[in-house]
């Protein structure tokens, strides 16, 4: 039987004794015919007498029906689900009734207690379910040269510990908590499973601490690549949504021009050459052609540093991706705004601080500049800044 | 500066949105564009007939699709029409009503149409807004719009308890506010008894910003419609909202100048103090009944009502610790649930004036502020520290704007 909305036409007209309300019945005298058409579809008479309910198939012709409703089967199941608005459908000719429409409307729903649609009973899957299914899922073109040992903490119903040990192209699940792990994920069973199935999305999963995260949290966002997305068994896609995937890389080549080019000269030569405003006074990093402030051309250039202060830091804990090879960022790393010795007092520059450095790293902070090995021009030639030892031990 | 006076009054007679969410799989870009100008020309009661002129908007940056209005024109309706595009960071969708205000008022065109939209889904948003940096310096230590130090600086002057737990109630008030608006993206029903936990265990991103003070990466488009005061004097089908002023402010192109041993002075500063002025407000919070702010942070957040309001030392903590900034307080911000809940980046800036003058109109819905509202501000921010700031209004009634 060709179903719509999840349910048929015979299961309306199946449940209709069930549904009947005879005491509201009582005075009413009428035979009401359906017609409805298409694949599952068919032909029915209600006979209603003083409180009686009688529901029969029709093979032939309606007869003897006060009034008749004709319908196809799917717009049929959608009036009487309140998916298709009656009156949408009487309008567009899609329901027809012979007789009296109103009457019937007002009829109806006093002598029935609406139809719902059968309960589907869902397909109960278990977090063990996925988590057993993670090797098949398991994709090694994805994860090459990866080696990591992921635990999952599942609390409440149908939850569990398992490790997931990826490592050489291979994956491998096991029961409890390996040590060390890279990284540890601890949430409700049915929160995974949400997520696994998508009733969660799981940015908002993470984001509202529904996922406690322990270990490298870069990890836990990359581990869903390695894997195929799971399947429901017996499951079917509502809709196939089709998405393009396309991953551009571009070169590009930048002109830096006559000012410019002088800083990156100068980084050349491991020096930082600023130019100064002949109006303000102030030490323009990088140097512009113009002071935005006076509106004046800038033409002389002086060296500052090359230690100086820092002013403010971040300590970025969240892995961007490097915007010059893409590759995500080891975490956490500073950033620093250092001025020069020598610069006017607004013109800070921002500096990867050195790793090493990151714990000793505070607001006023002497710091010393990191060089390439071969310095060729360009801001690839300033690794960063270091805390300047010397000074420190003074 | 010189400015000159409006040339002719100008108001917003539509508006429509889309919801907005982390994934649209359902609906391409021209498809989504075309929900959002459907329902701001039934929201204004007119055909695309009706409409002169269109402005379109968004960052190409993020979706790497270049000239995308090309593409979005069976959406947008510009098939036939005069069309300008415009993209400036963040701001584009407050710079887009700038541009359909000032394209109305100077009388070139009757009726403008403007859009803004982004699905940031099918981009990398960070990955285009590092590549939006100066490309000759900069670029290489771009972290997107990360930033861990105004919750230092504000760590700093007020002291670490207290600073985090304004930045937490600000959150949460938001996130109370888009539990109220269903076309919000995220509505996690945070209560504020859970403001400790988050403020503990929240994962961090860059120093004291943690993911839940941090706006969400959304799809979704906004559109508006604009027109002169003669028309609106010939019947609108919802009241019309009045622009009163607005006002952009840029500076320089570099971001670490902003951090030396003294701070120059906010670009959200100068456009409030400027805009006030020339308008005769000497009262923001007493004037104003909404602010609908462009809150990328929690902590941006509430270091930028000190700017906006013009206040100083700890009276915008005060007033958000008393309440002040709830739907049902003094002046309510971003009954919307703000950029915080919904960010489709090139409509973003728009949703600002655009929920203001839902508010205006009393047509907000579930996140309607009780009391009338007459007098609304919305700001946009974007790039290097860029503010637009606009006056929004219910009656026509305000003094002449001295732009002298």
């Amino acid at each position: 039987m060709t179903e719509y909305f999840g349910t048929t036409v015979a299961d309306i007209f199946a449940t209709m004794p069930k549904r009947f309300k005879p005491e509201e019945a009582k005075e009413v005298d009428i035979a009401i015919g359906y017609e409805a058409t298409g694949e599952g579809g068919g032909k029915w008479k209600a006979t209603i007498k003083h409180g009686t309910l009688k529901v029969e198939t029709v093979d032939g012709d309606l007869t003897g029906c006060k009034t008749t409703i004709h319908t196809d089967a799917e717009t049929f199941v959608g009036v009487t689900l309140g998916k298709i608005g009656a009156l949408d459908a009487l309008s567009s000719q899609k329901l027809r009734v012979a007789g009296d429409p109103k009457f019937l409307m007002l009829l109806l729903p006093k002598i029935f207690t609406p139809y719902a649609a059968p309960e589907k009973k869902p397909v109960a899957v278990t977090a063990r379910d996925i988590i057993t299914t993670i090797a098949e899922r398991f994709r090694p073109e994805k994860a090459e040269g990866v080696a990591m040992t992921i635990g999952y903490d599942l609390t409440g119903e149908g939850g569990g510990r398992w490790t997931i040990v990826i490592r050489d192209g291979k994956c491998a699940v096991r029961g409890g908590l390996a040590d060390p792990l890279t990284v540890k994920m601890t949430m409700e069973a049915k929160t995974y499973t949400g997520m696994m199935v998508g009733t969660i999305e799981a940015v908002t999963a993470f984001t509202s601490g529904m996922v406690k995260i322990e270990g490298d949290m870069a990890a836990a966002g990359a581990t869903a690549k390695f894997f195929r997305k799971y399947v429901v068994p017996g499951a079917t896609e509502a809709e196939e949504l089709i998405s393009l995937r396309v991953t551009n890389a571009i070169e590009q080549r930048f002109a830096t021009g006559p000012v410019m080019g002088r800083w990156f000269a100068g980084l050349r030569e491991k020096k930082f050459l600023a130019n100064r405003c002949p109006k303000c006074g102030r030490t323009q990093i990088p140097p512009r052609e113009i002071c935005a402030w006076c509106r004046v051309r800038v033409h002389e250039f002086v060296e500052v540093g090359p230690k100086g202060v820092v002013t403010h830091f971040d300590i970025v804990y969240f892995a961007s991706p490097d915007p010059l090879t893409g590759a995500v960022r080891d975490t956490p790393y500073a950033t620093a705004y250092v001025v020069f010795d020598g610069s006017t007092e607004r013109e800070a520059v921002t500096m990867d601080l050195k790793k090493e450095d990151i714990p000793r790293l505070k607001e006023g902070a002497r710091v010393r500049p990191v060089w390439a090995e071969v310095t060729t021009g360009s801001y690839r030639d300033l690794i960063g800044v270091a805390l300047d030892e010397q000074e420190e031990s003074l | 500066m010189k400015m000159h006076a409006k040339n002719r009054n100008v108001a917003i007679i539509g508006i429509g949105q889309t919801s907005f969410s982390s994934h649209k799989e359902d609906q391409n870009q021209v498809e989504m564009v075309q929900e959002a100008v459907i329902n701001a020309l039934a929201d204004a009661g007119l055909k695309i007939g009706d409409i002169d002129c269109i402005v379109h908007g968004n960052m190409e940056l993020f979706e790497m699709q270049f000239a995308p209005d090309l593409w979005h024109s069976l959406g947008t309706g510009a098939y036939g029409k005069d069309e300008y595009r415009i993209t400036t960071g963040g701001t584009t969708g407050a710079t887009l009503v700038c541009a359909a205000d000032n394209l109305v008022a100077s009388g070139l065109y009757g009726t403008v149409l403007a859009i803004g939209m982004e699905k940031l889904q099918e981009g990398n948003t960070t990955g285009g807004i590092t590549n939006m940096a100066d490309p000759l310096w900069f670029r290489n230590l771009q972290t997107g719009a990360l930033t861990g130090t105004t919750a230092q600086e504000m760590i700093d002057e007020f002291g670490e308890e207290r600073a985090k737990r304004a930045a937490m109630r600000y959150r949460i008030m938001m996130d109370k506010h888009a539990m109220l608006n269903p076309r919000a993206h995220r509505r996690f029903g945070l209560e504020y008894s859970q403001m400790e936990d988050l403020m503990a265990n929240s994962p961090p991103l860059v120093g004291e910003l943690r993911l839940i003070h941090m706006c969400s990466q959304s799809d979704g488009a906004c559109a508006m419609i604009f027109t002169s005061e003669e028309k609106v004097k010939q019947g609108t089908k919802n009241p019309p909202v009045w622009i009163r002023d607005h006002i952009q402010v840029h500076r320089e192109e570099t971001i670490p100048n902003l951090f030396g041993f003294n701070k120059p002075e906010m670009t959200h500063h100068c456009a409030a103090r400027t805009l006030f002025a020339r308008n005769g407000i000497q009262d923001p919070v007493a004037y104003f009944d909404v602010f609908e702010m462009y809150d990328p942070s929690a902590w941006w957040a509430v270091d930028w009502l000190r700017e906006f309001f013009l206040l100083t030392g700890d009276e915008h903590l005060r007033m958000l610790e008393a309440g002040d900034f709830d739907l049902d307080g003094t002046i309510p911000i971003n009954p919307s649930g703000g950029v915080i809940a919904s960010n489709p980046i090139g409509a973003t800036a728009m949703l600002r004036p655009a929920e203001a003058a839902l508010q205006i109109r009393g047509d907000a819905g579930g996140h309607q502020i009780k009391k009338e509202v007459r007098h609304a501000l919305a700001s946009g921010f974007g790039g290097t520290f860029w503010t637009v700031l606009m006056i929004l209004e219910k009656e026509l009634n305000w003094q002449e704007v001295n732009h002298d």
